[in-house]
């Protein structure tokens, strides 16, 4: 082994996580994203992946140098750092004999294939609890383990659709707008690993073990449980408006100076829309169109945004106290002051793709921060620093391994 | 099945000082089992009237308040008088973790009760939710959900391109927001578990929200695209090229990728799929054929004959019945879904099979609904079972139980 290799296995010294062992069989976004939380926190995570079926999102955009290969995604990349990558054939009749150990060393194993194909493995809950009787096991799937649609190939665009994210987008009267994004890969990975913390205080205080299984799609209706309670009260069915939103004076998107540039304003009470309206200048007309109702506001708004530059309104806006935001573009982000002053992206060198920016969590903690410690992992990067290193084999049985189909 | 009835979080009390993020957070520990007790002035907290209202026997209440308020209790106290800072030093003596957001108080506010409470129980976890987070120059910036989705770079991302860009029409980055608070806290607990120490912790809503863009900072970085925004008609991932995603079926619409959206043998059988239903019904057109419309070559294929293949598609799905296109599309694993209203999601029979949704009776609210309250199945230590929100001061009588026993 390497004295890389090597450094790569060595536990974290810290963070909340050190000394947390992970056997990280998660894919796509919404599994990957939530043992990211655990990986950046200092926790050995060791995500499996069986070389004949890679982590689909390796094959999903953007790739480095715009050419398509198995280890230049960014999409897979953004979600892998600080893990480390083991290869191995899981469909392979003795590829237990390389996993049971794996799971022997771990605390938690994290999942999220269509139900049945971990039991297909051998590797379904009951099974591991009999290798590790405290185990704790995560498993994340679309539609959850059990019912009508449980074995129906899916992917957070259709969950969002499905959890109403999306019939809530959009213009009255046009076809609901498809938010960006699989909303629901990134809604359930915050209840997931609520529950798998949960999960993991319990065992800390009973010693007990469990499995936690988690339906992408029923975490994300929580974003909806109030217009359903409307709905069930009052039989109103809540729909897409556009920008309006009821309660507020100005709420809106307005055009600005440049290329495809709008900013978002609110106006929420009297103290807020004054303050605007000495920005915006031309107080009295803008009091007219108040009075004339939403159309004509957001027509005078407007006239008065569009020669301004975004970033310099927003600028005025933040100093009176006005809620304002630039619609960012991604390029924005990467640029952003508060992203930046929050440290909010992390600058990782990896060997194929150079050095790209991640982003870092959400949150932050006052004595115990978060690192992202190192780059996603290659395909099957860390297999033999991982098989001598961490599950104890010899490089004798890894050649045989080897020789034998289980590893490449 | 859960084969016990102990809680994940039992024993574990958590104060709430919120408006609507912080009581998801509150939310969140509640249904995993821990005691939440919300601080509220007299008369009760303003979120209890925020829009939109329902009514009920006690008069028109905030549905998102009862939504993400059930089952917590309610405690009189006003930190504001010098009573009122003496029953919050009380209970802070006996927390674990204390949440609160700036839609609640401001960073003024919210400095002097952390001090009080941290000095009080040194060990107790602080959990703030804030637009951009703390220890920067923008923390005490004006925000609202609607400025956060825009700066959060997702807002950019939404509508038809002829329009402005279109939000969320649901307040998703404070949801988000207080469930990653809910895990944030639980991390710290965890921490605390195991040394003693307590903390405090922040969470950026803006952040929150950029990590529901998936891979667009890493579009940007690595091929310099920024997406371009799209509402029925989108690229899909880092696609150069545009695509129907939203159908319109015989009653209502569908998302629905089935081409040009990115690799993977789901995909290609999904469309294979699709091919065989609809020349059942005499739609064979050859441009159907013409490409291997989601194999490798799928970047290469021209905008027109995306457009030519994509109107065949729809003439097709226009004949179709939303509920005839999911059940055949979940026997035959075609990947698209039902673009789900409020009442679809309430009535979709995954979710009901699946025991999503609980039934709770409020007698004097009189209120007898169902919420989407088992969002994940926990083998060993179920989720609570709800029941109704507090009046404000429900709990006031049993102050002094609450603070008995802990140490001055």
């Amino acid at each position: 082994m390497t004295p890389k290799a090597a450094a790569r296995i060595a536990p974290a010294g810290a963070g909340i996580f050190a000394g947390l062992k992970v056997a990280d069989f998660t894919w796509a976004a919404a599994g990957p994203i939530v043992t990211k939380q655990l990986s950046d926190n200092g926790a050995t995570v060791v995500k499996v992946e069986s070389f004949k079926h890679p982590d689909s999102i390796r094959l999903g955009g953007p790739f480095t140098g715009d050419k398509p290969g198995i280890n230049r995604s960014g999409f897979f990349a953004d979600f892998h750092s600080s893990k480390l990558g083991m290869a191995v054939d899981m469909s392979h009749p003795r590829a237990l004999e390389i996993i049971r150990p794996l799971i022997e060393w771990a605390d938690v194993v994290a999942e999220s294939f269509r139900p049945g194909v971990m039991e297909k493995w051998g590797l379904g809950y009951t099974e591991l609890k009999k290798i590790k009787s405290d185990i704790v096991v995560l498993s994340s799937s679309l539609y959850g383990a059990n019912g009508p649609w449980a074995k129906h190939p899916g992917y957070g665009a259709q969950g969002q659709a499905l959890t109403g994210i999306h019939a809530m987008t959009g213009w009255p009267d046009r076809d609901p707008a498809m938010p960006k994004g699989a909303y629901s890969d990134s809604v359930s990975p915050r209840f997931a690993l609520a529950a798998l913390m949960a999960a993991l205080i319990h065992r800390e205080k009973t010693g007990e073990g469990q499995h936690v299984e988690i339906s992408q799609i029923e975490a994300t209706t929580q974003l909806i449980s109030p217009e359903m309670l409307v709905y069930q009260v009052t039989g109103e069915v809540a729909t897409r408006s556009g920008n309006r939103k009821p309660g507020s004076i100005l709420h809106g998107v307005y055009p600005a100076q440049g290329e495809e540039r709008w900013i978002a304003i609110e106006a929420v009470d009297e103290t807020q829309w004054q303050a605007l309206t000495a920005i915006l200048g031309h107080g009295t007309a803008l009091e007219t169109a108040r009075a004339a109702g939403q159309d004509a506001l957001d027509l005078a708004i407007a006239a008065r945004t569009s020669p301004r530059d975004p970033f310099e309104l927003m600028a005025e806006c933040r100093k009176a106290g006005v809620p304002a935001g630039v619609a960012n573009k991604a390029s924005d982000l990467l640029d952003d002051e508060v992203l930046t002053a929050h440290g909010h992206f992390w600058p990782l060198h990896h060997e194929e793709m150079g050095t790209l920016k991640y982003n870092g969590p959400a949150y932050r903690f006052e004595k115990t921060p978060s690192e992202l410690r190192f780059a996603s992992p290659r395909l099957g990067e860390d297999t033999e620093a991982i098989m001598l290193g961490i599950l104890g084999f010899t490089a004798k049985d890894v050649d045989t391994f080897r020789k034998d189909g289980l590893l490449q | 099945m859960p084969t016990s009835t102990a809680k994940a979080l039992a024993g574990l009390r958590v104060l709430e000082l919120s408006a609507l993020s912080g009581a998801v957070c509150g939310r969140v520990l509640a249904d995993l089992g821990a005691e939440v007790i919300k601080l509220e002035p007299e008369g009760g907290e303003d979120f209890r009237r925020s829009l939109p209202r329902i009514p009920t026997r006690l008069g028109e209440e905030s549905a998102a308040w009862l939504a993400f308020n059930f089952g917590k209790k309610s405690v009189t106290c006003d930190p504001d008088t010098d009573d009122g800072l003496k029953r919050f030093a009380a209970l802070a003596r006996s927390a674990d973790i204390i949440v609160t957001d700036w839609e609640r108080m401001n960073l003024d506010a919210m400095d002097r009760l952390a001090a009080i409470a941290r000095q009080a129980n040194p060990a107790v976890i602080w959990t703030e939710i804030l637009p951009f987070g703390r220890g920067n120059p923008y923390e005490r910036c004006a925000a609202t959900d609607t400025t956060l989705q825009a700066l959060g770079g997702h807002l950019y991302l939404n509508g038809d391109v002829d329009r402005p860009p279109v939000r969320i029409g649901l307040p998703v980055g404070l949801i988000q927001g207080g469930a990653e608070a809910a895990s944030a806290a639980l991390m710290a607990y965890w921490h605390r578990l195991k040394t003693g120490e307590g903390q405090r912790v922040d969470i950026s809503v803006q952040a929150c929200i950029v990590w529901t863009l998936l891979n667009s900072t890493m579009a940007w970085q690595i091929l310099g695209l920024n997406e371009m925004r799209g509402g029925a008609i989108r690229k899909e991932r880092a696609n150069r090229f545009f695509t129907r995603v939203v159908w319109e079926t015989r009653d209502g619409h569908i998302f629905f990728g089935p081409v040009g959206g990115g690799g993977g043998r789901a995909r290609e059988k999904s469309y294979e799929a699709l091919l065989g239903w609809m020349a059942e019904h005499g739609f064979t057109d050859e441009i159907l054929t013409r490409h291997d419309w989601n194999g490798e070559g799928q970047f290469a294929i021209p905008q027109e004959e995306y457009d030519a293949v994509t109107g065949v598609i729809a003439d097709f799905i226009k004949t179709r019945a939303t509920r005839e296109l999911i059940d055949r599309a979940v026997r035959e694993r075609i990947l698209l879904a039902p673009i789900s209203t409020i009442d679809g999601v309430f009535q979709n029979a995954h979710f009901r099979a699946r025991g999503l949704f609980v039934p709770l009776r409020d007698d004097r609210r009189g209120l007898d609904v169902e919420l989407p309250a088992s969002w994940v199945r926990m083998g060993a230590t179920p989720l609570t079972i709800p029941s109704p929100a507090p009046v404000p001061g429900a709990n006031d009588a049993d102050f002094s139980d609450m603070v008995q026993g802990v140490p001055a």
